[in-house]
């Protein structure tokens, strides 16, 4: 306590330190004054009195010396004479005093850049919206299944129940999180357009105030009497509508259906959900208009609505959670299923759902400790120059020893210098961090609609200076100490310079660390790298080029099904017929899309346990022509078969054919689909593709008809499938003017999708492989350059006496080498047991592929050996005469 | 030097400090020298300066708290005034002071035996 308050003391002292001091020679003054007077009146002289006065006072020097040291830290005159200094010695070096800036603020510029995404996704909480630390989130789980799949969001009847029941929170709303696509149809065209549906009390609890007009409140979204009304979001209202004043009270056709725009959402609020920028909100209780499924709001196993909450008052997280799982207990008796329990859990509300934060979080984790270690051998660069610098400059460090300046001074000059190149790294790693968070945004597939704000605020400022402090901290200690351990005696008697390799013990275990720790990200990075070379390489089992395709949603204008197969016969041939068009066909989705229906294959009904696990695609005729898949055997479904309510004639794959009929024909044999009540027949084999992810091991795959309203259009050109997507899109209003495709693309863009998450760790991992090497290099090139530099004399004096200049070569290169070897060694062997850990990302190599390891450990020996020879040739080319007569 | 003058013991000027505030209220440092002068009957050999010494660690301590005022001959001075844990460390200390007091005198009483 005492010493708290002392300290405390100390600090206020600092702050108020001028007043301070002159307060306090005014007071001694004063006194002295006093005494000085009382001797007069005693009937001294006044040379007598002033004497007296002193003497009885004491000495005033020693007393205001004390009273200085005994209360600031340190004088700011002082820091700001050493930052002047450092300013000084930093700048007679520029090469390496830039050298060390640019390693340090690349390192330090990539470790923001990945936190500008960490900030983005889980630590910002939502924009535009009041109060956001008491806002929560709520999800479902499933007790029994484990990862991510255990959590559901609600069901608009459970949702209901914990609304109307909740005690611990202001309100809870409810959205869904999926979002809604809807066709805008104005001046006889159709556009597609994001909503989302929300609760009518989402607005007012997150504290939204409409821009223009009003937002929904809960009389909008009454399920009784639901009002068709909108709320459009401040991008749309300006890009769209040009911001027209008047927009409030129009109406909007979306699906058919008349909403009316009842304001405009401020700018910045794009709701809860991460990626999502919608253009307009709507009440749930309209949601059958966009959804057509008129039992939704109804079904308690239609799990749709993402959940959030506002706590009241000061906001116990603990008292909710408590609650909540009282009222999942409740829900779960009063109905009685027999379905699972599902408890309540809940998250602060982030733009990442409270289930899925661990994923990102692992994944940003992972590549912020990737970018750590290339700080880290940024560290050591700068530690290595710095310490090189420190001995060159011990003379100097001696001279101002013997002038008086206490260990503790020179220990904070050189930390000061050491936090200066930090600070200036720190600020160019900021700018480098903007720069790259926008390229990355850029890696990112055109054709996922997903928005996401990456600003520079503050807590990427503070990370960065956090980062940049210690850095400064971590890389200065080591110079500091040595450059404060000088004995000046010893220094400034010896006329020798030779700052003998030995004595640098610190210096050569930074080296061989610096080497190590590169040798692991290399390995790393190229493992990588080699294994997303395999995967872009990975036949998908389509072919990959001349297609185009474009997604299809009819079901939103509220066609009857005659007509929705009517307007899909009629666009196939309109598209038939366009210049360079082989092929046209139809699917529910594609395969490797986000997309995916499972179901169980069997060789009788019904399917018992052992039935096999397969994934099941809805096609239409010419949908394996079109697509490049071969078939095998049999043939392809005809149209009847196609349109047929049940699977009378399904084509499966080779997977599914081998363990089905491992040594038969599989054509022509009755298949036993999990979910269907009749058998089917096998009338194709189709050959093995990736049907999920790229990487996965085969699986077990049925092609079967009847489309669902929304279909894939897929269609084979002959030509340059880039020319052909303004065609496509243009076909689609000449069948119907109200219509609109979406997601109009090539093979090529769609591709992207399934790549986007090696792409992007593979661009990661290789620039952080090309740091980690470039610094390195720089590391070793300027420690050797420096000892050469050093040892000129001594290098002079051999040639003298003798030495040839093939010895001088092998003595300088063998010190380097020798570093740089016991560094591969230590790497290769730490790499060797860090490289498991990545064994799981890989695909097609294994994780201690002796290729890479040598590949890495001969790319490093030969950067290390140029490292090492071109300041070797220099010491080579010393002229013994001048360098003894430099002395 | 007067040889028959005592120096302050250590650690003493401050409890002497303490207790004149807290027996005279506010004082600035030379009312708290005078009080100190007069007290001792001039047998303390007192380097005034000192005071100022021992003012500001009380200070720091939280003891005594300082404010600007007017003095009796209309100068500006510093006057300081001992706080609510300055009290109570006045008590312990003279407690403290009270106990070792008393051992020197018994120790000092001890007669020459055999």
């Amino acid at each position: 306590m005492g010493n708290l308050r002392r300290v405390w003391s100390r600090v206020k002292g600092q702050a108020s330190q001028g007043r301070e001091d002159e307060a306090f020679d005014e007071e001694i003054r004063e006194h002295i004054a006093l005494l000085e007077e009382r001797c007069i009146e005693q009937g001294m002289s006044a040379r007598e009195a002033a004497r007296t006065a002193r003497r009885q006072f004491g000495n005033v020097t020693a007393l205001k010396e004390r009273q200085r040291a005994q209360r600031g830290i340190l004088s700011p005159g002082e820091w700001w004479r050493d930052v002047r200094f450092g300013m000084r010695m930093l700048a007679k070096r520029p090469l390496s005093s830039a050298a060390v800036v640019l390693a340090l603020a690349l390192g330090i510029g990539m470790n923001a850049a990945v936190f500008t995404f960490v900030n983005a996704l889980l630590l910002r909480p939502p924009q535009g919206v009041n109060a956001a630390n008491k806002l929560i989130e709520v999800w479902l789980h499933n007790p029994k299944s484990g990862g991510a799949q255990g959590y559901l969001p609600f069901s608009y009847p459970d949702f209901a129940y914990y609304r109307d029941h909740t005690r611990s929170l202001e309100g809870l709303m409810g959205f869904d999180g999926d979002g809604t696509n809807a066709i805008w149809n104005h001046k006889g065209t159709g556009e597609i357009l994001h909503g989302q549906l929300v609760s009518g009390n989402l607005f007012p609890l997150l504290g939204v105030n409409a821009l223009a007009g009003r937002t929904l409140t809960a009389d909008d979204d009454n399920l009784g009497n639901p009002r068709q009304v909108t709320v459009l979001s401040y991008r749309f209202w300006k890009q769209k509508l040009g911001g027209d004043p008047g927009a409030v009270g129009k109406t909007l056709m979306l699906d058919g259906a008349a909403f009316t725009v009842v304001g405009v959402a401020p700018a910045g609020f794009t709701g809860l959900m991460v990626g999502m920028d919608p253009d307009f909100w709507v009440p749930l209780a309209v949601q059958d208009r966009f959804t057509h499924d008129q039992g939704r709001m109804k079904d308690r196993n239609a799990y749709w609505l993402t959940v959030a909450g506002k706590m009241r008052g000061t906001g116990d997280r603990k008292r909710v959670q408590a609650e909540i799982q009282v009222l999942a207990q409740q829900v779960y008796l009063a109905n009685s299923s027999k379905a699972d329990f599902l408890d309540g859990i809940v998250y602060p509300l982030t733009l990442v759902p409270g289930p899925f934060r661990g994923y990102v979080g692992a994944f940003t984790g992972g590549l912020l400790a990737v970018f750590a270690l290339v700080l880290l051998i940024a560290c050591t660069d700068a530690a290595s120059l710095l310490l090189a610098r420190a001995t060159a400059r011990a003379r100097e460090m001696a001279t101002r020893a013997a002038l008086g300046a206490g260990r503790a001074r020179l220990f904070r000059q050189m930390l000061v210098e050491s936090l200066m190149l930090a600070a200036i790294a720190g600020a160019a790693g900021v700018a480098i961090a903007w720069a790259t968070s926008r390229l990355l945004m850029q890696l990112k597939p055109a054709n996922i609609p997903v928005t996401l704000a990456i600003p520079l605020d503050w807590r990427v400022v503070l990370f960065a200076a956090v980062i940049s402090a210690a850095t400064g901290v971590a890389f200065g200690l080591a110079p500091a100490l040595r450059a404060s351990a000088v004995e000046p005696a010893r220094m400034l008697n010896e006329e020798s310079q030779t700052a003998g390799w030995k004595k640098s013990r610190i210096r050569d275990v930074l080296l061989v660390a610096q080497m190590a720790t590169c040798v692991v990200l290399l390995v790393g990075a190229t493992l990588c790298v080699r294994s997303l070379m395999r995967a872009n390489a990975i036949d998908p089992g389509f072919e990959t080029s001349h297609i185009v395709v474009a997604t299809l949603d009819p079901g939103s204008l509220g066609y009857p099904p005659r007509r929705m197969n009517d307007f899909y016969t009629r666009l196939a041939e309109r598209v038939q017929h366009l210049p360079g068009v082989t092929s046209v066909s139809y699917a529910s989705y594609l395969p490797l899309g986000t997309s995916s229906n499972r179901d169980t294959a069997g060789r009788q009904m019904p399917n018992g346990p052992n039935a096999i696990r397969v994934n099941g695609f809805r096609v239409a005729p010419g949908f394996f022509r079109t697509m490049g898949i071969p078939l095998l055997r049999g043939r392809d479904l005809t149209e009847e078969e196609a349109d047929s309510a049940t699977p009378d004639a399904v084509v499966i794959n080779q997977t599914l054919a081998r363990k089905l009929w491992p040594s038969e024909d599989p054509v022509g044999k009755s298949l036993a689909l999990g979910s269907e009540r009749t058998m089917s027949e096998v009338v194709g084999v189709v050959r093995d593709g990736k049907y999920r992810t790229l990487g996965e091991a085969p699986l077990a795959v049925v092609f079967r008809g009847e489309l669902p309203p929304v279909r894939t259009l897929v269609v084979r050109t002959a030509g340059d499938s880039r020319t052909l997507l303004d065609e496509v899109q243009r076909e689609v209003p000449a069948v119907d003017p109200l219509m609109a495709a979406t997601q109009v693309q090539t093979i090529e863009d769609y591709m992207a999708l399934p790549l986007f998450p090696a792409r992007t760790m593979g661009w990661l991992l290789g620039v952080s492989g090309i740091l980690a090497v470039m610094m390195t290099a720089i590391g070793l090139f300027g420690v050797i350059a420096y000892v050469v530099s050093q040892r000129t004399h001594e290098i002079g004096v051999r040639m003298a006496l003798g030495a040839r200049q093939s010895d001088v070569l092998k003595m300088v290169m063998g010190q380097g080498m020798r570093l740089t070897a016991i560094g591969l060694g230590i790497g290769l062997c730490a790499a060797f047991a860090a490289s498991r850990l990545l064994a799981p990302l890989l695909y097609g190599i294994g994780a201690s592929d002796p290729a890479t390891m040598t590949a890495v450990a001969a790319g490093l020996a030969a950067i290390a050996l140029t490292a090492c020879y071109l300041p070797a040739r220099r010491a080579m080319r010393v002229d013994p005469s001048v360098a003894l007569r430099c002395e | 030097m007067e040889d028959n003058k005592s120096e302050v013991l250590q650690g003493t000027l401050d409890l002497m400090v303490l207790k004149t505030l807290f027996a005279l209220g506010p004082l600035h440092g030379f009312g708290i020298a005078r009080r100190i002068e007069q007290v001792s009957d001039g047998v303390l050999n007192l380097n005034e300066g000192t005071v100022y010494t021992a003012l500001l660690r009380l200070r720091q301590q939280g003891w005594i708290v300082s404010k600007w005022g007017t003095s009796e001959n209309n100068r500006r001075a510093r006057y300081y005034s001992i706080t609510r844990l300055g009290a109570k460390q006045l008590e312990r200390e003279t407690e403290n002071w009270e106990r070792v007091a008393g051992v020197i005198e018994r120790v000092l009483k001890l007669q020459r035996q055999g």
